[in-house]
């Protein structure tokens, strides 16, 4: 049986699907974007984080059986809730075998992948199936851009949406707002490209860059160093997408 | 007569008129979907907030010791002089944008007997409380439907049933001195209403209250009148019941008639719970804003069918409107409620006003049958002030009689047991001890109270008229309620206890007991062990919960075991705090109940508990389902007094375009675990921690502070410090914990 690493698990994460949901934060990711805020997320290990309250332990391993006991122990409150569990980290698919396993050990509850879409194709297949509903994040499509604000490649993350989208499961395109990274017009019409022939789209939420973005750095050891004038409020220009006839919403 | 007619003076400084943002529309039920005030009403809400309507009290005190001496006034004569000479000296306050008028223009209640005379008076025995009748809830289904002239009617004929009887015939004429006082001052008004060309008004008030309401207007100014009148006897927490039961029909008369439409009934509707904000200041309660103007909406009808009609909707649509904290709105449903009036809730309680409380049909009524109650009396069933059952109309229940420290009983139990050796069920049957002595304190002040006559509230309830006897001799349900307060930190210490001592054996008796008496002074690394790693409520973890469950059927036990009130009633056991989770920790001079000190949960001296039932304030808690799961192992057939489970949400969560679906399914969730009572209060730290640096900016901030939401600034510094540190769920940013 598989163990992995979780950071936090959220009962009535109202921003993380529909219904009433608890989140797994699974711990790990292979991004770097510069406007993370979950950076205790990063790292896979358990990490002692120095907050002002004192120290505290971010990460706890599960089997993948405790974890699905855990989440069985809500299913009937969830199911009277109208939600279900989201996956969401740091990166779930950097452990898409263990969540997998969760999720095959899971009491028919609602499952929502919350993912970058960062993941090798069999790993992103794996957890897709399973899950009813995906919230793909799209950040940059310009290649070089994207390398330089996250640390990574986008061509996987485009490669898993096209596969998303054959697979046929119901998808939530996400974006978040950088300001001058994401929120330009050439970026967020190329994203309106890319999505508009996706028949499993349900529609696209934009996020705007949260100014608290950077407030767990110190504790976890780090210095928020963004790549983009954070002083800045986002850009909100809904026109690409409303004239490409999508639905799109600010969250 | 002084009359004021024109506003006097300046008009008032136009402030901003609240700091909480109004959420999305809707529409249900082909009503409109949010209420926009009439400039009118958003002028008299501001001038509310100013105090404006204080200016108006300008009547002399009322002296009423020397006419009751001179004539040798019995106790029951005084009460119903109390009331005659209050309504006489209030002068008539008309404003001409007015449509539901009463502005109480004399300050203070007078005295009925002097100092030394309330001492021989009650030597031997105790008020409850400031000593009138309080805390109840008036038959206003009867009030307006019938009348106060027919309640006269009624008073005369039994008085000549009853002529030779003397106690009755002079609880008879105290009753119809009272109703004339009321009808009345009444008159005066529509006397001034007419001379000022307000004919429409003129025409309400000859009608009301004495004759039945035949409109939803009417309705509205009776029980506006008949209202008030009751705090001019001094009496408080004066209940207002089941109002969309016994209003709708009225409205709905006017509705189909075409006499009035939905726009209209709601700007008069808020115009009523405007006028509610007038004089609440002069009400008495612990803090501003406890003053029990608290109404119920939906349910079953006596007959068991849905009672869910238009008005439910409109009231919360309008309480939302009107975003004052009176009157406070407690709403019953079950697992089965429509999500369409939840949703309407949720953006109710989504404005940070701390109402609507929810009650569960479900397990409400089966425990109120439990304990003697009819069927479909419990059917009825309405709050008093804050939170506790009560049938309007039917019951003389004293609902708050007291607490149960339930942190002191474990204390006492497990420090004495420690230190004689005692095994884990030992010291449970030393809190078992414990509660007894302490409910059995409480039964024995009972029997010593005193209720006061109570003429005129008697006139608005069933039965007293119809048999000639004063309320306070009792009516059919006479209990007493007493409030389980803060068991989350009791059951945690018990948990902390055979956890760790016990069961690990990773604590020792003598360190713990050392540490509990020096309040972990160099016993810090001990204090966090109890505080983090030891077992809590509100994880859904059985070995905290078990013995919440089990504090609470010793606390039943406890009061089961008291075969009778002395009034024909018995104790109800309930799991409110009400101001104790502040003066069990820090005391009070008003209060018997005993405090305690550092306790075996790792809280230290003078921490605050939490409100009503809700996680130990700063323990880690995995979120509100988990919470909601580990209160729902009470058993509440055993515990009926009401006391509900409290749960903040932050304001961010209603960024969220779902919110308000998300939090009805939270309410859902509440009724399907088979909880009893749920708070829900929104709340924003930052603008809490803020307003008590900087008062000025947030003079319109609502927060919930036990069964009651009050002005943030208005509170005491305790009360305010106990809000900051409650727990809060559904911020994005923070991270709940494993």
């Amino acid at each position: 049986m598989l163990t992995s690493v979780v950071f936090d698990i959220k009962e009535f994460a109202v921003h993380d699907g529909p219904g009433l949901r608890v989140t797994v934060f699974l711990k790990g990711c292979p991004l770097r974007c510069s406007w993370c805020h979950n950076p205790e997320g990063q790292l896979p290990e358990p990490q002692l984080l120095h907050g002002s309250a004192g120290e505290r332990l971010a990460g706890v391993a599960f089997s993948s059986q405790a974890l699905a006991d855990r989440l069985n122990s809500l299913a009937d409150m969830l199911r009277v809730g109208e939600g279900g569990v989201t996956f969401s980290g740091g990166e779930p698919l950097a452990q898409a075998d263990f969540v997998a396993e969760v999720i095959e050990r899971l009491a028919g509850i609602h499952v929502l992948l919350d993912t970058s879409g960062y993941a090798d194709e069999s790993s992103f297949r794996k957890v897709a199936a399973k899950s009813q509903l995906v919230y793909f994040d799209l950040k940059l499509i310009d290649p070089a851009a994207h390398w330089e604000h996250t640390g990574a490649d986008n061509q996987p993350i485009l490669r898993n949406l096209r596969v998303l989208n054959e697979l046929g499961i119901p998808f939530v395109i996400r974006v978040p707002l950088v300001p001058g990274v994401t929120d330009t017009d050439a970026n967020l019409s190329a994203i309106a490209r890319t999505v508009v022939e996706m028949p499993g789209l349900q529609r696209i939420d934009l996020l705007p860059y949260n100014q608290a973005a950077g407030a767990k750095y110190a504790a976890c050891g780090l210095v928020y160093r963004p790549t983009f004038d954070d002083s800045r409020e986002s850009k909100v220009n809904l026109a690409f997408f409303r004239s490409a006839g999508l639905k799109v919403r600010i969250v | 007569m002084n009359v004021i007619q024109n506003a006097p003076g300046t008009a008032p400084a136009v402030k901003t008129p609240a700091t909480i943002t109004e959420g999305a529309d809707f529409s249900t039920s082909g009503f409109q979907a949010k209420l926009e005030l009439e400039p009118q009403l958003v002028e008299m809400k501001r001038a509310l907030r100013d105090g404006y309507f204080k200016q108006y009290r300008t009547s002399p005190e009322v002296d009423l010791l020397a006419e009751c001496e001179v004539e040798q006034l019995s106790w029951p004569r005084r009460a119903a002089r109390l009331i005659r000479r209050m309504c006489e000296a209030q002068q008539v306050v008309i404003r001409p944008e007015e449509r539901i008028v009463f502005t109480r223009t004399v300050e203070k209640v007078p005295p009925i007997y002097s100092e030394s005379q309330q001492r021989s008076l009650t030597a031997g025995r105790a008020f409850h409380e400031l000593g009138p009748i309080s805390n109840i809830c008036a038959d206003w289904e009867m009030v307006l439907s019938q009348g106060l002239w027919s309640r006269r009617k009624v008073a005369l004929a039994t008085r000549g049933r009853l002529r030779h009887d003397p106690v009755a015939v002079e609880f008879l004429d105290c009753a119809v001195e009272t109703i004339d006082a009321v009808v009345d001052l009444a008159r005066r008004y529509a006397d001034e209403a007419s001379r000022n060309q307000r004919h429409d008004l003129a025409k309400i008030l000859y009608r009301v209250p004495a004759q039945p309401a035949n409109t939803f207007h009417e309705a509205l100014q009776a029980l506006r009148l008949c209202h008030a009148a009751l705090w001019l006897g001094g009496h408080y927490h004066c209940g207002l019941g089941r109002f969309d039961q016994y209003m709708w029909p009225y409205l709905k008369t006017d509705l189909e008639l075409g006499r009035i439409d939905v726009n209209g009934a709601e700007q008069l509707l808020a115009e009523f719970f405007l006028s509610l904000n007038k004089d609440s200041d002069l009400y008495p309660g612990i803090q501003q804003g406890d003053n029990g103007q608290s109404l119920m909406l939906g349910g079953v009808k006596r007959d068991g069918s849905n009672g869910v009609n238009e008005l439910t909707h409109m009231v919360l649509r309008v309480a939302r409107g009107v975003a004052m904290i009176d009157p406070k709105i407690n709403l019953r449903v079950t697992k089965d409620t429509s999500l369409d009036l939840l949703e309407l809730a949720a953006e109710l309680t989504q404005m940070g006003l701390g109402f609507p409380q929810y009650s569960n049909d479900d397990v409400v009524i089966p425990g109120l049958v439990a304990h003697g109650y009819e069927l479909a009396d419990a059917r009825d069933y309405s709050v008093a002030a804050c939170w506790e059952f009560l049938i309007p109309g039917r019951g003389m229940e004293v609902v708050n009689l007291g607490a149960v420290s339930m942190p002191a009983a474990v204390d006492v139990a497990i420090r004495s047991g420690l230190a004689a050796g005692d095994s884990f069920d030992e010291i449970l049957v030393r809190v078992s001890t414990n509660l007894r002595s302490q409910v059995a304190r409480l039964a024995e002040r009972s029997a010593r109270l005193l209720l006061p006559p109570a003429p005129y509230y008697s006139v608005l309830m069933g039965g007293c008229l119809e048999r000639g006897g004063d309320l306070s001799q009792g009516l059919k349900y006479n209990n007493f309620g007493i409030h389980g307060a803060c068991s989350s930190n009791a059951a945690d210490a018990l948990a902390a206890v055979k956890t760790l001592v016990f069961e690990e054996q990773s604590v020792s008796s003598q360190s713990l007991l050392a540490a509990l008496i020096t309040n972990f002074e160099q016993a810090e690394a001990l204090r966090r062990k109890l505080f983090d790693e030891a077992p809590k409520v509100g994880n859904d973890d059985a070995r905290a919960d078990g013995l919440l469950a089990k504090l609470f059927d010793l606390f039943a036990d406890a009061c089961e075991s008291i075969p009778a009130t002395g009034r024909g009633g018995i104790f109800r056991p309930g799991s409110g705090s009400a101001m104790f989770y502040v003066w069990l920790a820090q005391g009070h001079e008003a209060m018997t109940e005993p405090v305690v000190g550092a306790t075996a949960d790792g809280r230290k001296s003078g921490g605050y508990f939490s409100s009503s039932l809700a996680p130990s304030p700063g323990v880690r808690v995995r979120g509100p389902f988990s919470v909601l799961k580990s209160y729902s192992r009470i058993n509440y057939q055993r515990i009926c007094n009401g006391g509900p489970l409290t749960l903040e949400v932050s304001d961010t969560v209603f960024r969220n375009p779902e919110a308000v679906h998300q939090v009805a399914l939270l309410i859902r969730l509440f009724a399907a675990v088979g909880c009893q009572q749920l708070q829900l209060n929104t709340l924003n730290v930052d603008s809490l921690k803020d307003a008590q640096v900087h008062p000025e900016r947030h003079k319109n901030l609502v927060v919930r502070v036990w069964g009651w939401s009050g002005y943030f600034c208005e509170l005491d510094e305790a009360f305010q410090n106990q809000i900051i540190g409650r727990h809060i769920y559904g911020e994005p940013s923070k991270c709940g914990l494993l």
